[in-house]
């Protein structure tokens, strides 16, 4: 596994690098008050292609913000952010999310739903005949198949999670987002699911960004875990992840580097949480 | 008795079809399900055995409570001759009419409320302060302008129906899931596809429940406006029943009355069903 600095720093110049922020400042501001809430305050970070990097920090540190910002929901107020090398305008099909309370459409089918980037985004690069079977695949891939017609309504929550997921995928994005996507869903299923996502990437080989309260589920996961302090979030540090992939396929919790990296992050974050936990902000 | 086939579960998906059996149909399940049709129709028999048992003996005069024996005779009699039908039709009609207008009106107006707030801010003041009013106070204010026309009992259903229309479709289009039109936004919606895809879709259940909820109401205008004024009408058949003592007549068409008014309502909770059937809870 290529060795990674402990921080991150600008551009390098050579192929691989996916996303990179460089001071990034953004936050929110509501029209009728006069507050500016700024979410996240000069972020500077690298992420590399087909790398798994998760996000970890107390509630409302501004993780969400990030991807909002990646995703071209919301634009920045000072600093850049680029994906491959070029500045990001808006939500493009190179870029996809997966939500946590799943934003499936309730009046469609699953497969009507992972249809749905075709359907807005156009078919991109895909012919007419080509869709379909490009639905049925992912639908496949996620372990839905013969759910095509089901409402999201008769589902249960993994199962719309793995919904969300073809979603995401079904066009072929460089980029996936996922916005803490397990956390609506319960603890058993929850396990199982960080297996199927590893599994799943493992085929399709997106660049995952992965925002989580759960350091356990980052560590799990990701090849590098960047720790963002409370609001205004702030890069902390960024802890690298050697674990062996692929990481389903034992218990990485019982390698005797697990607990002692747990620490180090809670260590990093114990003193946000309980800042946050106060409503404490930072000036 | 029952036959339950076991089936093959797979290991890693709780949820997979095979572990949904199927069950031979047995005559205990018939029963259970026709259940309830049963007991209520038991219940009406026993309730008009009652009623007639009770008229019978006097006890109330015949004037105020006739008995359904006679209520029956007067609802044959009154199709025969043809009444019935007559007056019948006359107000589904307009109501029919009314309706529409207030569907055709008020939906593309609530919708652009609850979109926009520059319309919302114009419309509000006049939405709010006529949805308020008891539309039976306007029926002089109408008699005297339109007469006793069929314009004037429109009018007073098209006012009746149209408010809660409007009301309705402005709080569903408020209250669209702001996930859903993130994930939309994500995934490439425009502005446009953003309202005909998600909006639309996510409102349609608020239009039926205000279509319902403006039914209603224009159910009552219907009937004050033909109760008021005019010669034709279900409402003008009230009246005139009340007014020759004719008792059987008058509850044989509050009878007709119910059973038009539920089946509207019954149609239009169909109707909701087919359309919007991922739709638990009931919108407003």
């Amino acid at each position: 596994m290529a060795t990674a600095a402990k921080s991150a720093d600008g551009a390098t110049s050579t192929n691989g690098v996916a996303i990179v922020a460089e001071n990034l400042t953004a936050g929110y501001q509501k029209l009728k008050e006069k507050v500016r809430l700024t979410a996240l305050a000069d972020i500077s970070l690298t992420v590399r292609k087909s790398e798994f990097i998760a996000l970890v920090g107390p509630s409302g540190c501004g993780k969400t913000t990030f991807i909002n910002v990646v995703a071209g929901l919301l634009p920045p107020w000072s600093g850049t952010v680029t994906v491959n090398g070029e500045p990001i305008t808006g939500p493009g099909p190179d870029r996809a999310m997966v939500f946590q309370n799943y934003a499936l459409m309730p009046w469609r089918t699953v497969e009507e739903n992972i249809k749905l980037p075709f359907e807005f985004q156009g078919k991109g690069r895909y012919s007419e005949e080509e869709i379909n079977p490009r639905v049925s695949h992912y639908i496949e891939l996620v372990g839905l198949a013969g759910f095509e017609r089901s409402f999201p309504y008769e589902l249960s929550g993994g199962m719309l999670q793995r919904v969300g997921i073809a979603r995401a995928l079904v066009a072929e994005p460089d980029i996936l987002l996922a916005d803490e996507p397990f956390a609506a869903v319960d603890a058993m299923s929850r396990e199982a699911m960080q297996g199927e996502l590893e599994r799943i990437i493992e085929k399709t080989g997106q660049t995952v960004i992965f925002i989580t309260h759960s350091i356990e589920e980052a560590l799990i996961l990701a090849d590098r875990v960047a720790v963002i302090s409370y609001r205004p979030g702030r890069l902390r540090e960024i802890v690298d992840v050697t674990f062996e992939r692929p990481r389903y396929s034992y218990d990485v919790k019982a390698d005797p580097r697990f607990a002692p990296l747990r620490e180090h992050v809670w260590g990093l974050l114990r003193a946000e949480a309980l800042g946050a936990t106060r409503g404490e902000l930072e000036t | 008795m029952s036959v339950i086939q076991s089936s093959t579960t797979r290991q890693d998906d709780k949820d997979s079809p095979e572990r949904i059996s199927e069950l031979r149909t047995t005559p205990i399940m018939v029963f259970r399900k026709y259940l309830p049709w049963f007991v209520t129709v038991l219940n009406l028999t026993v309730f008009f055995i009652v009623w007639e048992l009770f008229a019978r003996s006097e006890v109330v005069s015949d004037l105020f409570l006739p008995r359904p024996s006679d209520i029956w005779a007067a609802v044959v009699e009154g199709f025969q001759i043809g009444l019935f039908q007559q007056h019948l039709i006359y107000s589904l009609r307009n109501f029919a009419l009314g309706l529409g207008l207030a569907t055709l009106v008020g939906v593309p107006i609530g919708l652009l409320m609850g979109a926009n707030r520059v319309v919302d801010s114009i419309f509000s003041p006049y939405v709010w302060s006529m949805a308020s009013l008891p539309r039976i106070a306007l029926v002089p204010l109408f008699i005297l302008i339109l007469g006793f026309s069929d314009v004037m009992k429109v009018s007073i259903i098209f006012l009746s129906a149209i408010f809660p229309i409007i009301i309705n479709c402005m709080a569903g289009v408020k209250t669209t899931d702001p996930s859903l039109l993130r994930a939309a936004r994500v995934f490439g919606a425009g502005r446009r596809q953003l309202y005909t895809k998600v909006v639309f879709p996510f409102t349609l259940p608020f239009i039926i429940s205000g279509i319902n909820q403006g039914m209603t109401r224009g159910l009552v205008g219907l009937i004050i406006a033909e109760i008021f004024g005019g010669n034709r009408g279900l409402g003008f058949l009230i009246v005139r029943s009340a007014d020759t003592y004719n008792s059987p007549r008058l509850f044989a068409v509050l009878i007709m009355l119910v059973i038009v008014s539920l089946s509207f309502v019954q149609g239009i909770r169909w109707v909701e069903h087919k359309v919007a059937p991922w739709r638990r809870e009931a919108a407003l």
